[in-house]
């Protein structure tokens, strides 16, 4: 349906002028879009990196045995379970000008009035947002990759470490080449999830400017019926690069899958 | 003889080093600490600039104050909370019901049949994963609107199975691989009939797998906020609904968008705990093929 719209079919906004590629010439065509093409990737993919580094050192800490571990296990999977809108409410709580470290900066005294916190959400620059994707996402990142490493376990750097490689071989030759399967497919998920998301640009992007996935609804959501049109345009092109991605991650498992000799 | 051992050692060293244990600490804290102001701000009658502490607490104006405030007026019936966690909770029930009932024999295919366009299906499977909810909504919307399913339960519902099921394929779909097809081929051959094979051979082996999926299903179905924002048209009030309205405007929030956000976290931290205490880690990680 989205794909007709987008190539000029919509009786019912009583647009038809099927098959045109009109909506997505006038998309490429505009400025916006580019600069939330641009934006778009930039609050995904720089969350997805800082992630997956965070996550590999978590996951390599969490094999190692440690009191209460157990108990850490739970704390560190809460965000997995909490929407993201709960996570979106905990970060104005806490990055607003009147939220708790704006406060906790006047009482070390590093701040006398709430107009001298910096502006953190709302901004182009996405503070707010990442930090959501941040706090989701390492815990998923995290699980993937260790429950990897526990279904390797550790006979492979036993063997390493006994015939003489030091920590550093270890690691680089032996436990990361087998983390990278853990990695990639988290990193597959993770991207467009954070490429696709709704709601939390849209609370604590900027008015502009913002995500693809914002500027569709700000089209959508607009008087003029016809402006849906390109709406639907931009929703393809957004399908379009997840699919992208959902296509190189099955082809990486398949490929990794059969490397390990399944099927 | 002494060199190797100290390498061995060194190099598996069982024990967190400083850093490591530093790290720990700090997620922990990353991830527990935004929850306070969360929990303060609920039960704060006055909190201003710049203390860190509310000036007046909910309870202490609670018995003198001319109206239901905080936790007391969120259940009470003026503040349409109680309607959002029955439409969440009802929503959430159905599709679960629904979703497992459509995902049991589809998985049962999947992991035991060879089909022409299987590998098509387990690609079209994976695509909820990836393909944005506003994608999804934007496109079903319209269709929606002219089979009049828009802001109407069977709307919301049906738009909620969208995510959900594929989620509880692709789970119990990694469950009946890891069981054979030869306990049911046996009782068949014992003479038992197809229903009573399902009843007392299928069933109570991936019963596990069902409720692990049920419970995931369960919490997306609590947590989807766009896909009924949208389908409901605003006529069917959910949680998530009511807290994207408390939070839109990116200001801080009032007492009730506070306890919104806490309710809307029961879920998951139940959620968390059964499944910490009941199921291995990997039934989670199998539904992303991980």
């Amino acid at each position: 349906m989205a794909l007709l719209q987008s190539l000029g079919y919509a009786p019912i906004y009583g647009v038809n002028e099927f098959p045109t590629l009109r909506y997505y010439s006038e998309m490429f065509t505009d400025k916006s879009f580019r600069i939330s093409l641009f934006y778009t990737f930039y609050y995904s993919l720089v969350p997805t990196i800082v992630g997956t580094g965070l996550s590999l050192y978590l996951a390599l800490a969490l094999r190692k045995k440690f009191r209460r571990k157990t108990f850490f296990q739970y704390i560190y999977k809460l965000p997995l379970m909490i929407p993201y809108l709960v996570g979106v409410a905990l970060v104005i709580e806490l990055f607003t000008p009147g939220g708790l470290l704006a406060r906790l900066f006047f009482a070390t005294g590093l701040i006398d009035h709430p107009t001298e916190f910096p502006r953190l959400l709302k901004t182009e620059w996405g503070w707010g947002i990442m930090t959501v994707y941040l706090w989701k996402q390492i815990p998923f990142t995290t699980l993937i990759v260790y429950s990897v490493l526990m279904g390797l376990g550790r006979e492979f750097e036993e063997a390493a470490s006994t015939l003489g490689a030091n920590r550093r071989q270890t690691f680089w030759h032996i436990t990361f080449p087998q983390m990278i399967p853990g990695i990639v497919a988290a990193t597959l998920i993770v991207f467009p999830f954070n490429f696709n998301s709704f709601e939390v640009p849209f609370i604590l992007g900027a008015d502009f400017p913002n995500t693809l996935p914002v500027q569709a609804w700000m089209t959508f959501d607009n008087p003029v019926y016809s402006n849906r049109l390109g709406a639907m345009a931009i929703v393809m092109t957004i399908s379009f690069i997840s699919g992208v991605m959902l296509l190189m991650y099955l082809l990486f498992y398949r490929n990794y899958e059969r490397k390990r000799g399944r099927q | 003889m002494a060199r190797k051992s100290k390498i061995i050692r060194v190099s598996l060293a069982e024990r967190l080093s400083p850093y490591q244990r530093f790290y720990l600490l700090c997620v922990a804290i990353i991830v527990i600490v935004p929850f306070f102001p969360l929990l303060i701000r609920s039960f704060a009658f006055n909190w201003f600039w710049p203390s860190l502490l509310p000036t007046k607490w909910w309870w202490q104006v609670r018995d003198t104050a001319w109206t239901q405030l905080g936790w007391d007026y969120v259940f009470s019936p003026h503040s349409h909370v109680l309607e959002a966690i029955f439409n969440t909770l009802f929503i959430a029930i159905v599709v679960t019901v629904v979703c497992t009932a459509i995902s049991i024999p589809a998985a049962r295919v999947i992991a035991w049949e060879k089909f022409r366009g299987k590998s098509t299906v387990e690609f079209l499977l994976l695509t909820p994963l990836i393909v944005a909810d506003i994608a999804v909504g934007l496109g079903i919307l319209v269709t929606f609107m002219q089979l009049g399913l828009a802001g109407s339960y069977l709307g919301v519902i049906l738009g909620h199975l969208i995510p959900t099921t594929p989620y509880m394929i692709r789970v119990l779909t990694s469950v009946f691989q890891g069981l054979s097809k030869d306990y049911e081929e046996q009782a068949r051959l014992l003479g038992a009939s197809a229903l009573k094979t399902t009843w007392f051979i299928t069933l109570p082996m991936i019963l596990p797998g069902i409720m692990a999926g049920a419970l995931f299903a369960f919490l997306i179905s609590t947590n989807i906020f766009l896909l009924t924002f949208f389908i409901g048209q605003g006529e069917i009030l959910t949680l998530p609904t009511m807290l994207f309205s408390k939070v839109q405007g990116g200001a801080s929030l009032d007492m009730i968008g506070a306890e919104i956000a806490i309710m809307l976290s029961i879920p998951g931290l139940i959620l968390l705990i059964i499944t910490e205490r009941f199921l291995k880690e990997e039934i989670f990680a199998k539904g992303f093929g991980g």
